[in-house]
C-alpha cells in the first residue's frame, strides 16, 4: 500500500476544539440584532377539515408581529419527491385540510417566545374531523377514506434540469387506495425458480416508525435584506444547495437571491434534508417585516412533525435449492409513509437497491407500495429502507437455514456478490468485500463455537445468549439534486491552502476527511488546511451530506482541485529546478521535489511567487469537480428500478452477541461486531466514529426503540419515553476494516457511515432467535415480544 | 416578577436581573451570551444543558435562574485555561469522543466532575456517571475509551 | 414551551413558609428540587400563580440520628442521601432506592422530599399542553373521562417513587408541618390511592413535608430494593419492590414487608404476602408462593408504555429475587 502521509491516519477532527470549548455556532446559536422569534399552531387532529382560522385575537397581543396561515401563502408545494409521477404535495402551512397530528396550521411571529407561544393560544381554529386511517392494511382498503382525495397535477421542479423523465401514463393496473408510491421489478422467471427449487420459505416481518434524534432540535434563522433584495438563512441541514434550491422554486426567487451561512450541525442522520415548513415561515416572516425571524423546533416538534423512519410490512419468500443456492426470490414491501409522501417512492425504490447488491438470486421480483396514512411524515433515516430490508431478508434467511439444519453463514458465503459483478442494473462491483467481510465477522464473535445452533444442550438458567450475523450495502452518493460536488483549492503565499467546499460537516466528520484528502493531494500537512465550509455564496456546489456521497463524490472533487492546483505549483517549478517535465517532480511538506534528486527543490512560497511574476499574476486556484455518477445524465427510475443508481457500494457484515433474560424478556447486545468494506479509510478515528455510530442506532431500533402511536398520537415523544440507547447500554464493539480499493473513490475511499446500521438488526434478530429458540417476527425486540415468543 | 441574583459563571462574579421564570439555561444562553450550553430537550432528559452548579452537574433546563443566586456556575466556556483545551477537552477530540458535537460540552462537564471526584473510575463508573447524558452520534464508544484513558493518565501522574 | 409566569418567594424558615401557605391557599405550588415541577410547569400541568422555593431553609436539609432513629430533612438531594455515611450504614435499601432514581443529573438536584411527594403520572397526563389538546381534558388534569378506562371521575394514575417502598419497608413516617400545627404519620398513611390527589399535600392539606423519621433497624432485619426498567438510567420504574424480613438468619421469619412502586395509583403494599410469611422458614417453595401471592394483591393498570400483564410478571420475577436475596436462599444460575 502507498505510504501516505495524512489521509489513513486516525488525525483528531480540525472542528474539535471549537466544539469542545462550546465555541461552536449551530443554527440554534444564532443570534442577529432585532431577531424575532417564531412558533408554529399545529393540528391537534390527524384528519380535519380546517372551517375557519380566527388570528384576530392574537394580532391584538403586544409584542406579536406576523400572523400567517395558509390562506396568506396560497398552493404553494414542495417536497422531497417532486416527479412528473409523484408531484409534490406538502404545503408550508395547510390550506383547508390537515393530515396528521402536527400539520402546520399558522406561523407566528413576535418579539419573544413566550410573546410568540401566547399568541398561538389565541389563535381560533374550527376543525371538521374527518375519519382517519393509521395503518397500511387499512388505508389500502377500496372503501377508505382518501388521505389526498384530489390527483395532484404539476410538473417537477427537476425538468428544467432535464433530469427527470418526461411524464408517463400511469399503470391502470395498480390500483390501491392511498397509495403514494409504487415500484416493481423483476428479472429472471420467479415462479419457475419457485418450481426448481428443493425449499421454498415465505416470512411476513413488521418494523416500526423510529426516530433521527438528533441532539441539536431544528431550526432556522431568516433574515431578509430588502435594500439587496436578499434571503439570508441560517438552517440546520445536511445539503445547503438542496435548501437554497427548493426555497427558490417555493419563493419564486431567484437562486442568486438566497444565501444559506455557514452553521455546525447538530447531528441530521437523514432527517434535515427535506425543506420543512418552519424553514419556510421563518423566511416568509422575514421578507414581510424586513427583520431576522429565528424558528426553533421544541422537541415533541422534532419527534412529531420532523421526519421519522417508515414502518414498515415486509414478506420475503424463497426458493433454495440443497446445497443452499438460491433460485427464486420474491420480495413484497409496504411502507407507511404518513399524512405526505415524505420519501415514500424512494424508500421503497431503494428497499430494491439495497437487497439486490448482496445476493445473486437469478429469478428475482421485487414489490413496494408507499401509503399514505394519518400520521407523522416519514423521510430519509441513516440507511433509508437498508435496515428494514436488511432485516427482513437476513432474518428469512436464518430460518432457511434453520430449517434446513444449514449453517446461515454458509448459505449467505454461496450466494453474495463478488468485486466484478455486474448487477441486473448496470451498476458494476468495482470494489466488493463481502466475503472477507462476512468470513471476518463471523470469526470476531466466534461463530462456531457460539452458535446455540449446533449445540446438543440447551443452556440453563434465566439468560441465554446466542449470536447471529446479517449483511447490509450502501450507495456512495446518487443521482440527485444538485448531482455534483466541485471544490476550490486556494494556495496562500505561505504554502498553505484553504479549500472551499459546499459539504456540509453534519458531525460525521467531512471537514476533516475532505481537508485529508487536499493535504495528501497537494503535499502539505493537516494543520496547514484552512476551510471555508458550508456557505451558498462563498462555496462552490455540493451533493450535500446525504446519500452517503460525501467521502466519494465530494471526496473526488477536492483531490482533482488539489491535483489542480499542485499541477499549476509544478509547472512553475519546471523551470526553476530545470526539469523537462512535471511528472519529474513531487511535492511534501510545502515543497517541491525533483523525484530522483531531492537535493533539489523549492518552496510552494516560490513556485507561487514564480507564478505571480511569470503567468499573469496566476496567485494559483485549483478547481475540481465531480459528479454522483459519471456514466449516466438521469436518475434512475423509482416506479421501474430501472437506470444506473450509483458509482459505488460500500458493504459490511454485523455480527452480534446477545444475552436474553427470558423472566423479563430483555434483551442485552453484548457484543457487536462490524468488518466494513468502505474501500479505503481516509481517517481511521473517523471511520471507527461512523460504525460505533451506526451499531448504537441499529441496535436501539432492534431493541428498544419505537414510535408509539395510537390513531396518529405519538405517546413517546420524548428522550424519557423514547428508549434511545444510553452509556450503559454500549455493547463490547468491534470494528475491523476490509481493505477493498474502490477506483472511483478519492484514494479508494467510498461510503461508510449509513450502511454500517442496516445489518446489525438482522444480527440481533438473528442472535435472539439463536438464544432463545424462537422468532420475534417484528421490530424492535421488546422485552414483551420476547415473553410472547417464548409462551408460544 | 423579577430578582437580582449573584452567582460566580467561569470564576467571575455577576449580579444579574432575570424573571423569576426564567431556567438556568435561559440565562446563561439568552441573557449572559454562554451558547456553549445546548438546550436538547428543555425537559431533563437528555443532558446537553449541563453545567456545574457549586461542583455538581445539573440539567440547568430544570433549574429556576433563582435558584443559582449565591452559587458558582461553570459552563463549558469556563473549561479551558488561558485559551488551551483542558486534558479533558484534548482527550475527547484525539480520541473521537466529539462528533456533532451538540452533546459534547454537557458531557464533557459530567465528565469532569467524575474526574475531580473519582480520579480512577472503573468502567462500570464511567458509565453510570455519563448515564444521563445522551449521544447519538458516537454510541458511547469513544467517549469511554477517552475517558478511560483520562482516568488511566490521571493514574500515571499521580492525580491532577 | 416557557415556564409560565408565577410570583416566587425564597421563605428563611419554616414559620415564613407556612404563613405564605396559609396566604396563598389553593394558589401556590411548592418547589423542592424542582425536577418534576419544572417539566409540569413548561407542560402547563401546573400553573399556580405563587412559586414557594424551601431552597433557603437550613432544618430541612439535615441527616441526623436521634435517639433509635434516623431523621432526614426532606430537602436533602438524593445525591446527599447515596453519599450520608449513616445512610449507607444503616439504611442500604433506602441508599439503594435512592440510587436508582433518574440519572446523575437528576440526583443531583432532586430531592428526597420531592420523591416522597412525587405525582402519580399516566401516559395520557404527562404529556405537553399541545399533546392533551387532541382530547379532552382528563380527570388527573381538571376534566372527568379517564383515558385509560374510559370511566368517569376515575383517575388510575401510576405512583412511580423509588424510594418510598424502601422507606414504608423501614417502618418511616413523616413530619408534617402546617401553619399552627404539626403532625407525623406513618408514611404509608401519607397516599391517598387517588390518582387524582395521590397524597395528602396534593390534595391541599396546606402542609410542608419538613422530616422523614426512620426507626434504625435492629441487626436482624435484612432488606432490598429492586426495581426494573428498559433503560437503567434516565427511566422510571416499571415495577419496584423493596422487601424486608426480620429475624429470618435464625430460620424463622419474625416480620416481612413487601412494598411495590409502579403498580397502582399509590405504594402497595403486599400484606396477604405479609401475613403467610410471618414465622415461617424460608424455602424455595414458600417463597414462589408468597411471591405469587404478592402478585396477586397487583392491579396496574395501562398508564405506562408496558400492559398491566407483563407487569405482574415483572413484579413476580422481581419479588421472588428480592426474597431470596434478604432470605439467602440461593437460586444458582437464575440470579
Amino acid at each position: 500500500m502507498t505510504d501516505y502521509k495524512v489521509v489513513g491516519k486516525g488525525l483528531p477532527r480540525i472542528d474539535g476544539p471549537a466544539k469542545a470549548m462550546g465555541k461552536a455556532i449551530y443554527t440554534v446559536d444564532v443570534n442577529l440584532p432585532g431577531m424575532l422569534y417564531g412558533k408554529i399552531l399545529r393540528s391537534p387532529y390527524p384528519h380535519a377539515r380546517i372551517l375557519n382560522i380566527d388570528t384576530t385575537a392574537a394580532e391584538q397581543l403586544p409584542g406579536v408581529k406576523f400572523i400567517m396561515t395558509g390562506k396568506d401563502v396560497g398552493d404553494v408545494r414542495y417536497a422531497f419527491v417532486d416527479t412528473p409521477r409523484y408531484p409534490a404535495d406538502e404545503h408550508p402551512l395547510a390550506i383547508d385540510k390537515v393530515c396528521y397530528i402536527g400539520d402546520e396550521v399558522a406561523a407566528v411571529a413576535a418579539v419573544s417566545e413566550t410573546v410568540a407561544e401566547k399568541a398561538l393560544s389565541l389563535i381560533k381554529v374550527e376543525y371538521e374531523i374527518l375519519p382517519g386511517v393509521f395503518t397500511v392494511e387499512e388505508a389500502m382498503k377500496p372503501d377508505a377514506p382518501l388521505i389526498h382525495e384530489e390527483l395532484l397535477e404539476g410538473t417537477s421542479a427537476w425538468e428544467d434540469w432535464g433530469v427527470a423523465q418526461k411524464k408517463q401514463q400511469r399503470e391502470a393496473e395498480i390500483n390501491v387506495n392511498n397509495m403514494s408510491g409504487h415500484s416493481a421489478i423483476s428479472f429472471g422467471d420467479v415462479e419457475q425458480g419457485f418450481k426448481d427449487s428443493d425449499y421454498v420459505r415465505e416470512d411476513k416481518f413488521e418494523l416500526k416508525a423510529t426516530a433521527h434524534c438528533q441532539m441539536e432540535p431544528h431550526a432556522a434563522v431568516a433574515s431578509y435584506d430588502p435594500v439587496e433584495d436578499k434571503l439570508h438563512m441560517w438552517l440546520s441541514t445536511q445539503g445547503i444547495f438542496l435548501k437554497r434550491f427548493l426555497l427558490s422554486k417555493t419563493f419564486k426567487m431567484p437562486i442568486g437571491k438566497i444565501r444559506i451561512h455557514h452553521t455546525f450541525v447538530g447531528g441530521a442522520f437523514g432527517g434535515k434534508i427535506d425543506l420543512f415548513p418552519y424553514e419556510f415561515c421563518a423566511a416568509y416572516m422575514s421578507m414581510k417585516l424586513g427583520q431576522p425571524v429565528k424558528i426553533e423546533l421544541e422537541r415533541e416538534e422534532v419527534f412529531m412533525a420532523t421526519r421519522q423512519r417508515h414502518p414498515m410490512v415486509i414478506k420475503v419468500k424463497t426458493g433454495i435449492k440443497k446445497d443452499g443456492t438460491i433460485l427464486a426470490q420474491d420480495i413484497k414491501v409496504i411502507a407507511d409513509n404518513g399524512g405526505y409522501r415524505g420519501s415514500g417512492p424512494i424508500v421503497v425504490f431503494l428497499c430494491h437497491g439495497f437487497s439486490f447488491p448482496i445476493y445473486n438470486v437469478p429469478n428475482y421480483r421485487y414489490e413496494g407500495f408507499s401509503i399514505y396514512t394519518n400520521s407523522g411524515i416519514r423521510g430519509p433515516q441513516r440507511g433509508h429502507g437498508a435496515p428494514q430490508i436488511r432485516f427482513s431478508i437476513d432474518s428469512h434467511l436464518d430460518l432457511i437455514a434453520r430449517d434446513l439444519g444449514m449453517d446461515s453463514v454458509d448459505i449467505m458465503l454461496k450466494n453474495i456478490r463478488h468485486q466484478g459483478d455486474l448487477l441486473p442494473n448496470g451498476d458494476r462491483l468495482n470494489s466488493c468485500g463481502l466475503k472477507e467481510c462476512l468470513e471476518g465477522a463471523a470469526k470476531s464473535i466466534d461463530w462456531e463455537n457460539k452458535r446455540m445452533q449446533f449445540k446438543a444442550q440447551p443452556q440453563e438458567g434465566r439468560y441465554k445468549t446466542g449470536v447471529g450475523i446479517s449483511l447490509c450495502a450502501m450507495f456512495s452518493g446518487a443521482m440527485y439534486y444538485p448531482f455534483a460536488s466541485a471544490a476550490i483549492v486556494k494556495m496562500h503565499d505561505d504554502g498553505t491552502a484553504t479549500l472551499f467546499t459546499g459539504a456540509q460537516d453534519i458531525g460525521q466528520g467531512s471537514y476533516t476527511t475532505l481537508s485529508q484528502v487536499l493535504a495528501e493531494e497537494l503535499g502539505i500537512g493537516l494543520e496547514d488546511v484552512h476551510l471555508v465550509a458550508g456557505d451558498t455564496e462563498l462555496c462552490p456546489i455540493d451533493i450535500g451530506s446525504f446519500l452517503s456521497g460525501t467521502a466519494l463524490v465530494t471526496g473526488s472533487a477536492v483531490k482533482l482541485a488539489a491535483a489542480d492546483a499542485k499541477r499549476q505549483l509544478l509547472e512553475c517549478a519546471v523551470e526553476v529546478l530545470g526539469v523537462d517535465d512535471i511528472g519529474e517532480l513531487e511535492t511534501q511538506d510545502k515543497r517541491i521535489f525533483v523525484k530522483d534528486d531531492p537535493e533539489k527543490s523549492i518552496s510552494f512560497t516560490q513556485a507561487i511567487q514564480t507564478s505571480v511574476f511569470k503567468k499573469g499574476g496566476n496567485p494559483i486556484i485549483g478547481t475540481g469537480s465531480y459528479k454522483g455518477y459519471s456514466e449516466t445524465d438521469r436518475y434512475p427510475s423509482l416506479a421501474k428500478c430501472k437506470g444506473l443508481f450509483t458509482g459505488a457500494y460500500g458493504f459490511a457484515a454485523h455480527a452480534a452477541e446477545v444475552e436474553v433474560d427470558i423472566l423479563t424478556g430483555k434483551v442485552k447486545l453484548l457484543k457487536a461486531v462490524t468488518y466494513h468494506d468502505c474501500g479505503f479509510s481516509l481517517n481511521k478515528t473517523i471511520v471507527e466514529g461512523q460504525v460505533h455510530g451506526c451499531v448504537s442506532m441499529g441496535a436501539g431500533q432492534a431493541i428498544s426503540e419505537e414510535i408509539v402511536l395510537e390513531k396518529g398520537q405519538l405517546f413517546n415523544a420524548s428522550f424519557l419515553n423514547y428508549q434511545i440507547p444510553i452509556s450503559l447500554e454500549t455493547p463490547e464493539s468491534v470494528d475491523q476494516l476490509v481493505a477493498t480499493y474502490e477506483p472511483t473513490g478519492p484514494f479508494g475511499a467510498k461510503e461508510v457511515g449509513e450502511g454500517a446500521l442496516a445489518g446489525i438488526l438482522g444480527a440481533i434478530g438473528n442472535a435472539v432467535h439463536d438464544a432463545i429458540g424462537v422468532r420475534v417476527y417484528s421490530l424492535p425486540i421488546t422485552p414483551e415480544k420476547v415473553l410472547r415468543a417464548l409462551k408460544n | 416578577m423579577e430578582k437580582t441574583i449573584n452567582l460566580t459563571v467561569n470564576g467571575e462574579t455577576r449580579s444579574i436581573a432575570v424573571d423569576v421564570n426564567q431556567t438556568l439555561l435561559e440565562v446563561l444562553r439568552e441573557d449572559l451570551g454562554l451558547t456553549g450550553t445546548k438546550k436538547g430537550c428543555n425537559q431533563g432528559e437528555c443532558g446537553a444543558c449541563t453545567v456545574l452548579m457549586d461542583g455538581k452537574p445539573v440539567s440547568s433546563c430544570l433549574v429556576l435562574a433563582v435558584k443559582a443566586d449565591g452559587k458558582t456556575v461553570m459552563t463549558i466556556e469556563g473549561v479551558a485555561k488561558d485559551g488551551s483545551l483542558h486534558p479533558i477537552q484534548e482527550t475527547f477530540n484525539q480520541k473521537g469522543a466529539i462528533q456533532c458535537g451538540f452533546c459534547t460540552p454537557g458531557m464533557i462537564l459530567t465528565t469532569k466532575n467524575l474526574l475531580d471526584k473519582n480520579p480512577n473510575p472503573s468502567l462500570g463508573e464511567i458509565k453510570e456517571a455519563i448515564s444521563g447524558n445522551i449521544c447519538r452520534c458516537t454510541g458511547y464508544v469513544q467517549i469511554i475509551e477517552a475517558i478511560t484513558s483520562l482516568a488511566k493518565e490521571k493514574n500515571a501522574r499521580g492525580g491532577v | 414551551m416557557r415556564l409560565p409566569e408565577f410570583i416566587y418567594h425564597e421563605p428563611e424558615n419554616l414559620q415564613e413558609a407556612t404563613n405564605l401557605i396559609s396566604e396563598f391557599n389553593g394558589r401556590y405550588g411548592i418547589i423542592a428540587g424542582g425536577t418534576d415541577l419544572m417539566v409540569k410547569m413548561k407542560q402547563r400541568l401546573q400553573n399556580s400563580q405563587y412559586l414557594i422555593s424551601l431552597d433557603r431553609i437550613p432544618a430541612l436539609k439535615t441527616i441526623k440520628e436521634k435517639a433509635d432513629n434516623i431523621i432526614i430533612g426532606s430537602m436533602n438531594t438524593l445525591d446527599d442521601i447515596v453519599n450520608s455515611e449513616i445512610i449507607k450504614e444503616k439504611l442500604p435499601c433506602l441508599k439503594q432506592a435512592a440510587w436508582e432514581v433518574g440519572s446523575p443529573l437528576l440526583r443531583s438536584v432532586a430531592t428526597i422530599g420531592g420523591n416522597i411527594c412525587l405525582n402519580t403520572r399516566c401516559r395520557f397526563y404527562n404529556q405537553s399542553y399541545f399533546w392533551r389538546s387532541s382530547r379532552e381534558t382528563c380527570c388527573k388534569a381538571g376534566g372527568h373521562v379517564c383515558h385509560v378506562t374510559n370511566q368517569e371521575d376515575a383517575c388510575y394514575s401510576t405512583f412511580v417513587a423509588d424510594t418510598v417502598p424502601a422507606l414504608i419497608a423501614y417502618d418511616a413516617s413523616i413530619k408534617l408541618v402546617g401553619v399552627d400545627k404539626t403532625r407525623k404519620l406513618s408514611l404509608a398513611d401519607f397516599y391517598t390511592g387517588d390518582g387524582r390527589m395521590p397524597n395528602q399535600i396534593l390534595k391541599g392539606s396546606n402542609e410542608i413535608l419538613t422530616e422523614i423519621e426512620i426507626p434504625i433497624p435492629k441487626d436482624d432485619i435484612r432488606s432490598v430494593y429492586h426495581k426494573f426498567r428498559v433503560r437503567e438510567s434516565i427511566d422510571f420504574p416499571l415495577v419496584g419492590v423493596a422487601v424486608m424480613m426480620k429475624g429470618i438468619e435464625e430460620k424463622h421469619c419474625q416480620d416481612a414487608r413487601v412494598v411495590f412502586t409502579g403498580v397502582g395509583s399509590a405504594p402497595v403494599e403486599a400484606k396477604l404476602a405479609r401475613e403467610k410469611i410471618i414465622g415461617q422458614q424460608l424455602t424455595p417453595d414458600l417463597i414462589l408462593e408468597v411471591a405469587t401471592m404478592a402478585v396477586s394483591e397487583l392491579h396496574p393498570v395501562k398508564t405506562d408504555l408496558m400492559s398491566p400483564n407483563y407487569k405482574r410478571g415483572i413484579a413476580q420475577v422481581l419479588v421472588e429475587k428480592a426474597l431470596r436475596d434478604v432470605g439467602g436462599v440461593n437460586n444458582g444460575k437464575d440470579d
